[in-house]
């Protein structure tokens, strides 16, 4: 027992792994920040691209959802650093690292993006159409505003899965948590580095998880309070939105002018 | 004098249903006509088809002279002139009632803030809801969601409104309320199409009724007579399920 506690819980590395861990934060944060603007903008465009009227867009876009949706992000994250950067194309770390993680969380945050706003009644649109409104204003003065609050949930789920998807950018080289905590276990031979950077991701990820769990949960139970769920959202209609395959609810191209 | 609304011979269908199988109505200026008919007859995509929301596979719909399925008709700048009120109101749920009826002229005829908010009271006043003007729709009662939706389509200052079953989804006891407005609205002289089973609305405030059965307009009249005396055996038929 004693030689496995040591193993992974030598104080003396311990105190040393904190600090060095620590310093760590402000590139995995810049990575996270700039990942989560670029990722859900990303994923924005591509849902309100995937809901067009043009046949052609809807495809390009559907292909581009599954393609990156089925790709490994690692591998993603080595293609663009290593790959591109043997064929000539030399991208530094940090933006390889916030490069893939929009291109992968862009494609699954727009099918969040694209539920939400199919979540929306169609008299909404209907509505805002008979007022005068385009699609265009529609969307952005009626449909949006509503979709985004019923997508703030599943969208910090995906926010959890990128705060522990940005280890995988050790492989690139990103000086973050785990490339340091390998380092470091390199260097003592020990693996408590390890346990300091599990402890760090954990104490990040939990709160959120609670967070999303009480924004769920709360919704569920009152429809009527906190954030407003859309009037005219049929009960349980939030949880199908998180479950649901809501292909068939495409609405198809061209019906309104 | 042109008409404000002319449907030639206006098919629709979903599909393989065909819902409007060559419809013709002329609606005139401040002509308040009732149109009537079962579930299924057309009559609420009749309405539709009016201010485009659903396409039309042949005839034409003109909308005081211009072609809505015209090469260069914007049918966004015809719907401004043509207010719609739903069944299920369809307000905007993350705005209150006053910010419901200052959505259009702002963003759409880009008004000022003030004089949104000018047009906006005046109108929440005039269909009685000048207490509830801050009141989030899921705070007001199905006749006060849909006043405020008669409210936000007149915001437009539309020349003719659309009504479809806009008591149907209403507890019977808040029908008045919504149908009061609608008859000042009539007698202020506004052009309405109005889909409803209220036969008393029919006979006392409209200038016209239409019985729709099967996708075509099967009989129309002077309500008063036609609800007494219909000529047509469905007309007959239906009316007396409903009266």
């Amino acid at each position: 027992m004693g030689d496995v506690a040591n193993a992974f819980f030598n104080g003396e590395i311990f105190k040393e792994s904190i600090w060095l861990l620590v310093k760590t934060l402000p590139t995995v944060f810049e990575v996270l920040v700039l990942g989560l603007v670029c990722s859900y903008l990303w994923g924005l465009i591509l849902s309100l691209m995937r809901l067009s009227r043009f046949r052609v867009l809807r495809y390009i876009t559907g292909a581009y959802i599954d393609f990156f949706r089925g790709l490994p992000l690692l591998l993603l994250f080595v293609f663009i650093y290593y790959g591109l950067g043997t064929a000539g194309l030399k991208i530094g770390a940090l933006v390889s690292g916030v490069l893939g993680l929009t291109l992968c969380y862009g494609a699954y945050s727009a099918e969040i993006f694209r539920a939400g706003i199919q979540a929306i009644p169609k008299g909404q649109m209907e509505a805002a159409r008979s007022l005068g409104m385009t699609n265009g204003q529609a969307m952005r003065y009626v449909i949006l505003p509503q979709a985004i609050k019923l997508v703030v949930p599943p969208l910090t789920n995906e926010f959890i899965a990128m705060i522990k998807d940005t280890s995988l950018m050790s492989v690139i080289a990103v000086p973050e948590l785990l490339f340091r905590a390998k380092e470091k276990m390199g260097v003592v031979a020990n693996p408590t580095p390890l346990t300091v950077a599990a402890i760090i991701y954990v104490v990040f990820t939990i709160p959120l998880i609670r967070v999303a769990a009480r924004l769920e949960t709360r919704r569920r139970k009152r429809p009527g309070g906190g954030i407003k769920t859309p009037a005219g959202l049929p009960p349980g209609a939030e949880i199908d939105l998180f479950t649901a395959d809501i292909t068939a609810q495409l609405p198809k191209g061209g019906e309104m002018h | 004098m042109t008409a404000m609304i002319e449907l030639i011979d206006v098919h629709k269908s979903f599909g393989h249903l065909l819902v409007l199988q060559g419809v013709n109505l002329t609606v005139a200026k401040k002509e308040v006509v009732v149109v009537i008919g079962p579930s299924g007859s057309g009559k609420s995509t009749m309405l539709r088809c009016i201010n485009g929301l659903e396409p039309i596979q042949k005839g034409q719909v003109i909308i005081e002279g211009e072609d809505l399925h015209g090469a260069k008709t914007d049918p966004n700048k015809i719907r401004q002139r043509i207010g719609m009120v739903f069944q299920s109101f369809n307000l905007f749920p993350h705005k209150n009632a006053l910010h419901n009826v200052m959505m259009a002229p702002m963003k759409v005829q880009k008004k000022s803030k003030t004089e949104a908010e000018e047009i906006a009271r005046d109108l929440l006043d005039k269909v009685g809801l000048a207490d509830k003007m801050d009141a989030f729709p899921e705070e007001l009662s199905g006749g006060q969601q849909q006043r405020v939706a008669i409210a936000r389509a007149l915001a437009m200052k539309p020349d003719m409104m659309l009504f479809d079953e806009v008591t149907s989804a209403l507890d019977p006891e808040l029908v008045a309320e919504v149908l009061g407005v609608m008859q000042r609205l009539a007698e202020a002289g506004m052009t309405m199409v109005v889909v409803t089973h209220e036969m008393g609305f029919a006979r006392e405030v409209g200038s016209r009724l239409i019985f729709m059965d099967g996708g075509v307009v099967v009989e129309e009249g002077d309500p008063r007579e036609m609800i007494v005396n219909p000529k047509e055996l469905r007309t007959q038929k239906f009316l007396s399920m409903v009266l």
